[in-house]
């Protein structure tokens, strides 16, 4: 063995892996080679000191986020899987009909040759399929990004709450979460705002009137009350009544809700 | 990684349990700043259910993890638009924001070492040295999966780590000069 071919294999040896032969061989080197045994001996220490460094742990969040995120994502998964498994060209019916669906598309060829009409009308089937797709990916991605612990990120998130189907109970929760927990003020109007998607949902309301009762915040108490006169819900009246009449909260979140129980009346 | 590129997801959560400590370390040693770190441990595992399918079973689990773990990494940096260089060298070179001040107390002299010295040795090496050392010393991999994340040969990696070493110690050996001068 050469002092080339030792130093290769010098990382080995300490690691211990280069084998009882191997080891053999090299320790003979090491015997008849003063540079190379003073070498191991010099910078072995110092790679066997490398373990005593002390070792990063990080914090409860990232297990708490990867489970969401993997709770998120399964079930994404089990409501694409929930879609019948059988292709639709697979189904005699289907056959019958594509058969007689050639002559029309041959007709439609004709057209579409001669004119600007569209030359299919795509699988209903199919593109549903794909919208699903797209919505979950879509919703994964909100989730995704409202769990990050960046508020750059978590405002990204909020944003992809827009492309979430409206009817989307777990971007709604996220969102409502954000408005109650976010710790960045910023954050909470942003989620405040994306409310207005869902507002086809009676949760909602519910929720933005349960918010408005916790937030301390005067800039996202006003939101609130803005979401809720938005939404013309008619149980808002009582919690805004009793805000209007609180002389501790802010004046211009009091005025606010003076203002909006007279729009809700 | 087989049965959750096979569909079965959840089975995620063991290579979770099983490695996103050594993952959280890996970019901590690289970036040094363990908010980002905490968010790319999330992100590699983002990554994995997104290109499970893309994993090849006859390929190396740990090299696949590391090469999303990097790309992730440098993706971070592009992102965040903080470095003027997107690339592995930019992402690694945020180590020496982690550099501590003063020394704790399990850092006293060990084994003939100052061990504080010695972290502030690994933290002014190149990043690429760096890196190799941090993958085959603190993450434990082999010579051959390291070699299939940095796309080299098995020889190139092995002298590579000598190199690496080799330069911590004069760095390591300059440090204790200054301190003692």
């Amino acid at each position: 063995m050469t002092c080339e071919e030792a130093k290769t294999r010098m990382t080995d040896y300490w690691s211990r892996t280069l084998g009882e032969a191997g080891e053999t061989e090299f320790n003979a080197h090491l015997a008849s080679c003063e540079t190379c045994r003073s070498e191991v001996s010099r910078v072995g220490a110092l790679w066997q000191g490398l373990d005593l460094l002390p070792l990063e742990e990080p914090s409860g969040k990232v297990r708490d986020r990867f489970y969401e995120m993997l709770g998120a994502y399964r079930q994404g998964l089990a409501a694409a899987e929930a879609r019948p498994a059988k292709r639709w060209w697979t189904i005699p019916a289907w056959q019958m009909a594509a058969a007689a669906g050639l002559v029309a598309v041959g007709l439609g060829i004709g057209y579409g040759v001669r004119g600007n009409g569209p030359l299919f009308g795509g699988a209903p089937a199919e593109v549903s399929q794909l919208r699903e797709e797209v919505a979950n990916m879509r919703q994964l991605v909100a989730l995704s990004l409202m769990q990050q612990q960046s508020a750059s990120d978590r405002l990204r998130g909020v944003s992809w709450a827009y492309r979430a189907e409206p009817s989307d109970r777990e971007v709604l929760g996220a969102l409502v979460s954000a408005v109650n927990h976010d710790a960045n003020v910023n954050v909470r109007l942003a989620a405040v705002d994306a409310l207005r998607r869902f507002s086809a949902s009676p949760e909602t309301g519910r929720a933005a009137l349960q918010s408005l009762s916790k937030q301390t915040t005067p800039i996202v108490q006003v939101a609130l009350i803005d979401l809720l006169v938005d939404l013309k819900d008619p149980q808002a009246a009582p919690e805004l009544r009793r805000l209007s009449g609180n002389e501790t909260a802010n004046e211009g979140v009091r005025q606010k809700a003076q203002w909006a129980l007279e729009r809700l009346q | 990684m087989a049965e959750v590129s096979a569909g079965k997801v959840a089975r995620l959560a063991v290579l979770f349990e099983r490695y996103h400590r050594p993952l959280f370390r890996y970019f901590v040693s690289m970036n040094g700043n363990r908010e980002q770190a905490e968010d790319l441990v999330q992100e590699v595992f983002f990554r994995m259910l997104r290109y499970r399918t893309s994993y090849d079973p006859a390929q190396s689990f740990t090299a696949w993890m590391y090469q999303i773990a990097r790309n992730a990494g440098v993706d971070q940096v592009r992102k965040r638009g903080t470095a003027q260089v997107v690339d592995i060298d930019t992402f690694v070179d945020r180590r020496a924001e982690l550099v501590s001040a003063s020394p704790g107390p399990e850092e006293s002299v060990s084994r003939g070492q100052d061990l504080a010295l010695l972290r502030r040795a690994m933290d002014q090496l190149p990043e690429d040295k760096r890196e190799i050392l941090v993958l085959s010393r603190f993450q434990g991999m082999k010579h051959e999966d390291i070699a299939e994340v940095l796309g080299c040969e098995v020889g190139t990696v092995k002298v590579r780590v000598y190199r690496a070493i080799r330069a911590l110690e004069q760095i390591y050996f300059t440090l204790e000069k200054e301190k003692a001068s």
